[in-house]
């Protein structure tokens, strides 16, 4: 039975139709940011493109003819499933921090980023790919012819007159490379996903799964009675057949090899077919997915693969033999007259096959774009319409693959069983797995090894499977029977008189063995380059060395490029508008201003952003070519960072250097409190241990004082001048005390045009920095400067942020010795006032001295007089003063006076008045002209002094107890009279002396008697205050004279003193006290 | 109860090392040795020896994967899992 051809036309359209609905629904949701195939469920059933037709129908005829060991293929992957939790995601981990776009691509990066080996792999990988192409065209023409009835090559339509030609297998390979190009390569960068492609490819799996299921169950229970019946019916049946397929066969010599080459190669192919890389790697939209495909897409394969043997027993139980046994999935469903069975499964098979062969296509495409094309386009100037040229020739590439596999198919096609087709494939894609693996896990595997392994291992590949392969139809051909050139030893299936081995088994061994060797001796004999020492620490000690690198860059560019430059490059490779969204979803996580320049450090990293950006649709290899031809025609290089930490890291970011120079530091920061000491020492360490040839430290003493250079070491020490070569680089010293962060310059040749520096220049510095010395949150206290004549990029991220570190310890340094220098200043300042203070009052007790013994140390002897003067001055000099002068037997002179203030300089004038008195002592004259004389002669001193004083002067007479005297405004003195209560005041007129150039004072007499006391005294005594601030008073006074009056004139004199001490209640006096007692004896 | 208590002692296996063992171990259960014992023209219950060694050592291959895959899940968040393990 047959179908009507228009029909199954029909539905195989629509089906394609439900593809691309499918694939635009995706994409729209995609689009919309919820991804419908971003989900371990859509990944499994994605990686489940690994079962191709070969599964759906090659599997069965295995299964038919050689038995159970079409298992392998599925137990191989199942198996590997174990490992994906560390080489799978350990791959794709590399691969997206890389934007890998392909294998050829991971594998060449790996390798240094080898054009060379790119496009070996591609090579390897669209000649082995081929047969497994035409193995899907046709599987699919067979089980069209199968399903319409119509013979192999050409359609003969039915309604027409006359029979029209119509080639199935060619309009199958342009649909298959059409629905490639709607798929795979709508847009240029192939690293990014494709969710229609994986949509459509999911769908496909989920359409094949079902079918071979439905299809399963319906020859085991409705074809026949369940397992169980099938397996008795084909032991009654065929009873040594049944052994035969349910066993392996060592009896045929051959021992287990097929089967563990079967195992091998699956295990293999897994990871290494182009495709099965493109949707495990490339399309891997988390990793967290692939815990859950590890176990999902076993149980897919283990579920497809459960009814094949029943379908395959069913199979040969129906048409008593395995004849056409691949194609008993259709032909079963047929031949029990189910159509819908029969067409469920020819759509199982055309998913199967289009599935494939869109993603291999996409993946070949890629790798044909990348590593064949891309090395000769990157040869040519980049050109406006590049993008359009690249995604053309990616399409036309896709057609390429598509059509290498049909003219295979053309050429060999019918002779050889489907499987045995793929394993041809698989074991071509098994020659990446040395050079893979060991890129992975061994860190000496080297280019040339990959190379050389990879070629003759292909070579191998060529030689015992690829030809055999079209000579399967003529098995007698005469390279097949006698070897090349006619030597058996060369012959393809038994290749150095190797004979016993199927023609996979013998072809793996030896392609294996000279691509495992190869690899092998050729890494440990040959060593990395440069560019391949980086990629193993990026791929195997990936993950420390990676931080490592943010640390510091050992790579910098010798001339800086800008953003916009950065972005016209990638431009003509991925457009204008993608390429400066790319650049803007970079600066946006790195808080880098796009208007200015790029810091230098950051520029590396934006490099290898825009090399990974451009390998995403350009592959890694030319992504570096293109960079580097970019890069040579502007004038720039990557070179190497002069590393000034050269020895081995004792930390994690700091050299031993490094330390030691941080430790060296803080020693000489301990060591004094002299900051110039501190400067010069800091800067000649800087300059022994780091190759610079100048260090100056500028420092302001405060925030309006221009900057001064405190300490300048290194060579060129003539007198520091406005015209000095460094004064060049005060507008960096400037921005570096503004903005407090460093300014440097690693090659004078690149400087920016604002700033000039032509006399630097001409004494042979090339690279400079300004580090600013501040404390954190302060205003910067100066600039640290250093200058190098022999490095060009000196300053490294790690050596800016030592001499950053350095400056902060000598911003605390200085503050602290300001500190210091204050708190010394103070502590002086205290002491001089303390001396002068101590010298003022040692004066001051000399000058008392000086003015005690002014005073008459002890009163003159008269005849009938008692006299006692005394004088208690508040401060250590007063301008109280009393005093006698004896002019005869009989007469004395007594006067008390008192200079106002407490002040040395009444000291002084106290003094002057006992010198005038004692030069007019001799003159006989009275008391009222002697006081008139003595204000004429000081009024002059008293008024320039503002001083006045008091003063009362009388003269007694003993002869005739006259008591004679003038008063200058003092205390009346008192006189006690025996007997009496009330005293007397002795009172004349008279000014204060001082207030009028000349003056006249009234004299008085009065006559005294026998046991009279008087009583002179200053305002000291009668002022006195008490706590509550009352007065002392004249009463009080003359009171006290009267009760003492008894006593001697030495004891009443000591009893006034103690009576002002007791009344004012305090030890120290108010004010001046003195008095003079006299008491008439007789 | 008991899948918490297996759940614990999953994640006690969970090793880079059970990986490696289990893989060693499938590989070498689908070798010569092995192979050769269950490669025997005999039925089991009408199936075939070698189809039911092979079925059902897959079936609990998926299974023995699923367990330690899903006690791993958790620690997956931690984007270095891979990294932290001993080396």
């Amino acid at each position: 039975m047959t179908l009507n051809i228009y029909y199954v036309t029909a539905i195989a359209v629509g089906y394609a139709g439900l593809l691309f609905l499918v694939a635009w629904y995706a994409r729209r949701r995609a689009e919309q940011g919820r991804s419908l195939v971003n989900n371990p469920y859509v990944y499994s059933l994605s990686i489940a493109v690994y079962c191709t037709s070969w599964t759906f129908y090659g599997s069965v005829g295995k299964a038919a003819t050689s038995g159970i060991d079409f298992l392998m293929i599925y137990l191989g992957p199942s198996l590997v499933a174990f490992s994906w939790f560390y080489i799978l995601r350990r791959i794709i981990r590399i691969s997206k921090e890389n934007n890998v776009s392909s294998i050829a691509d991971f594998i060449s990066l790996r390798y240094g980023n080898s054009q060379l080996l790119g496009s070996l792999v591609t090579l390897i990988a669209v000649l082995g790919i081929m047969p497994y192409i035409a193995l899907q065209i046709k599987a699919v023409v067979t089980s069209f012819a199968l399903i319409s009835g119509v013979t192999h090559r050409t359609i003969t339509l039915p309604g027409a007159d006359a029979a029209i030609s119509f080639p199935t297998s060619l309009s199958l390979a342009l649909i298959l490379s059409i629905f490639g190009v709607i798929f795979g390569a709508r847009r240029l960068p192939s690293a990014e996903r494709h969710e229609g492609l994986i949509a459509a490819v999911a769908f496909e799996s989920i359409i094949k799964l079902v079918s071979l299921v439905s299809v399963g169950i319906f020859v085991t229970w409705f074809m026949f009675d369940g397992f169980g019946d099938i397996l008795t019916r084909f032991n009654q049946q065929f009873p040594e057949l049944f052994n035969r397929l349910f066993t392996l066969h060592p009896t045929e010599g051959r021992g287990f090899i097929p089967s563990s080459t079967m195992l091998f190669l699956s295990m293999g192919a897994i990871i290494l077919l182009p495709r099965q890389f493109h949707v495990m790697v490339i399309e891997n939209a988390d990793l967290r997915h692939i815990s859950k495909a590890m176990w999902l897409f076993p149980t897919y394969l283990f579920l497809i693969n459960l009814f094949i043997m029943p379908i395959a027993l069913g199979g040969i139980l129906q048409y008593g033999g395995n004849a056409g046994a691949d194609y008993f999935v259709i032909s079963l469903p047929l031949a029990a007259g189910n159509s819908f069975m029969a067409l469920l499964a020819f759509l199982g098979g055309l998913s199967a096959a289009a599935g494939m062969v869109m993603v291999e296509s996409v993946a070949l495409s890629t790798m044909l774009l990348n590593n064949l094309f891309m090395p000769i386009i990157v040869r040519i100037t980049p050109k406006q319409w590049f993008p359009v040229l690249l995604i053309n020739l990616k399409r036309l590439a896709i057609f390429f693959v598509v059509f290498l596999g049909y003219f295979y198919y053309q050429a060999v096609g019918d002779s050889f069983m489907l499987v045995n087709m793929g394993l041809i494939s698989f074991l071509a894609a098994l020659q990446f797995l040395p050079a893979l693996l060991g890129g992975l896990y061994w860190p000496r595997g080297n280019k040339i090894g990959a190379i050389t392994g990879m070629a003759l291992g292909f070579l191998i590949w060529c030689y015992t499977l690829l030809i055999p392969s079209f000579h399967a139809a003529t098995p007698d051909s005469t390279i097949m029977l006698h070897g090349l050139f006619g030597q058996s030893l060369l012959k393809p299936t038994a290749l150095f008189g190797l004979t016993g081995m199927d023609m996979w088994s013998h072809s793996l061994f030896w392609s294996m063995l000279f691509n495992v060797g190869a690899y092998l001796i050729c890494s440990l004999l040959l060593s990395q380059s440069d560019g391949e020492k980086e990629q193993v620490r990026r791929f195997i000690g990936k993950f420390e060395t990676e931080r490592r690198q943010v640390k510091s860059a050992t790579k910098r560019l010798s001339k800086p490029v800008t953003i916009p430059q950065f972005i016209a490059l990638m431009g003509k490779f991925i457009g204008p508008g993608e390429a400066s969204q790319a650049m803007t979803g970079y600066l946006k996580g790195r808080m880098i201003d796009g208007e200015n320049a790029v810091p230098e450090f950051e520029l590396p990293a934006m490099k290898r952003f825009v090399e990974r950006t451009l390998a995403g649709s350009v592959g890694a290899a030319a992504a570096g070519a293109i960079m580097d031809s970019y890069l040579s025609d502007m004038g720039s290089r990557m070179e190497s960072v002069y590393d000034i930490f050269s020895t081995v890291r004792a930390s994690l970011d700091q050299s031993r250097e490094a330390l030691y120079v941080r430790l060296k530091a803080s020693e000489i920061i301990n060591r004094t409190l002299d900051l110039q000491t501190i400067m010069d020492e800091l800067l000649q360490l800087l300059l022994k241990e780091f190759r610079l040839d100048v260090a100056l430290i500028q420092i302001r003493s405060s925030s309006d004082v221009p900057l001064a250079v405190q300490s300048y070491q290194g060579c060129d020490r003539r007198p520091i001048s406005p015209e000095h070569w460094f004064q060049e680089s005060d507008p960096y010293v400037k921005m570096a005390m503004i903005d407090q962060t460093t300014h440097f310059v690693n090659d004078i040749n690149n400087l920016q045009e604002i700033i000039t520096m032509p006399k630097t220049e001409a004494e042979g510095f090339i690279s400079f920095a300004h580090i600013p010395i501040y404390r954190e949150g302060e205003e910067s206290l100066g600039v640290l400067s250093v200058y190098s004549k022999s490095i060009i990029g000196l300053f490294t991220e790690e050596f800016i942020g030592l001499l950053t570190s350095l400056t902060g310890q000598l911003a605390q340094a200085a503050r602290l010795a300001s500190e210091m220098q204050a708190k010394e200043r103070e502590r002086r300042e205290k002491e001089q006032a303390l001396l002068a203070n101590a010298r003022v009052k040692r004066d001051m007790e000399i000058a008392e001295q000086i003015q005690l013994s002014l005073l008459p140390a002890e009163p003159p002897l008269l005849f009938g007089v008692e006299l006692a003067g005394r004088c208690y001055p508040a401060a250590h000099v007063g301008g109280d003063y009393y005093d006698f002068f004896k002019r005869d037997d009989h007469t004395i002179d007594l006067l008390i006076a008192d200079v106002s203030g407490h002040s040395v300089g009444a000291a002084l004038i106290m003094a002057e008045v006992r010198t005038l008195l004692r030069a007019q002592s001799s003159r006989a004259v009275s008391p009222s002209s002697i006081l008139e004389t003595l204000n004429s002669q000081l009024y002059d001193d008293l008024t320039r002094a503002e001083l006045f004083i008091t003063m009362f002067y009388a003269r007694y007479s003993a002869a005739t107890g006259r008591l004679s005297y003038a008063n200058a405004g003092h205390n009346k003195p008192l006189i006690h009279r025996l007997g009496q209560q009330s005293c007397i005041e002795l009172d004349a007129e008279g000014l204060i002396l001082g207030i009028k150039p000349s003056m006249v004072f009234e004299e008085r007499t009065i006559t005294l008697q026998a046991g009279d006391t008087l009583l002179f005294y200053t305002d000291g005594i009668p002022e006195a205050t008490d706590q509550s601030g009352e007065l002392l008073g004249t009463g009080q006074v003359c009171h006290h004279l009267s009760q003492q009056s008894t006593l001697t004139v030495n004891q009443i004199a000591d009893s006034f003193f103690e009576l002002v001490k007791e009344y004012s209640q305090s030890t120290t006096l108010q004010d001046d006290v003195s008095m003079v007692v006299m008491k008439i004896v007789s | 109860m008991w899948r918490s208590n297996l759940q614990k002692a999953l994640k006690r296996l969970h090793l880079r090392e059970s990986w490696v063992i289990f893989f060693v171990l499938g590989n070498v259960m689908l070798n010569f040795p092995f192979l050769k014992i269950f490669n025997q023209p005999t039925t089991l219950l009408g199936f075939p020896l070698l189809y039911l060694y092979f079925t059902l050592g897959w079936a609990i291959s998926i299974g023995v994967i699923y367990l330690f895959a899903s006690s791993a899940e958790p620690e997956q968040t931690e984007p270095d899992t891979e990294e932290q393990a001993p080396r």
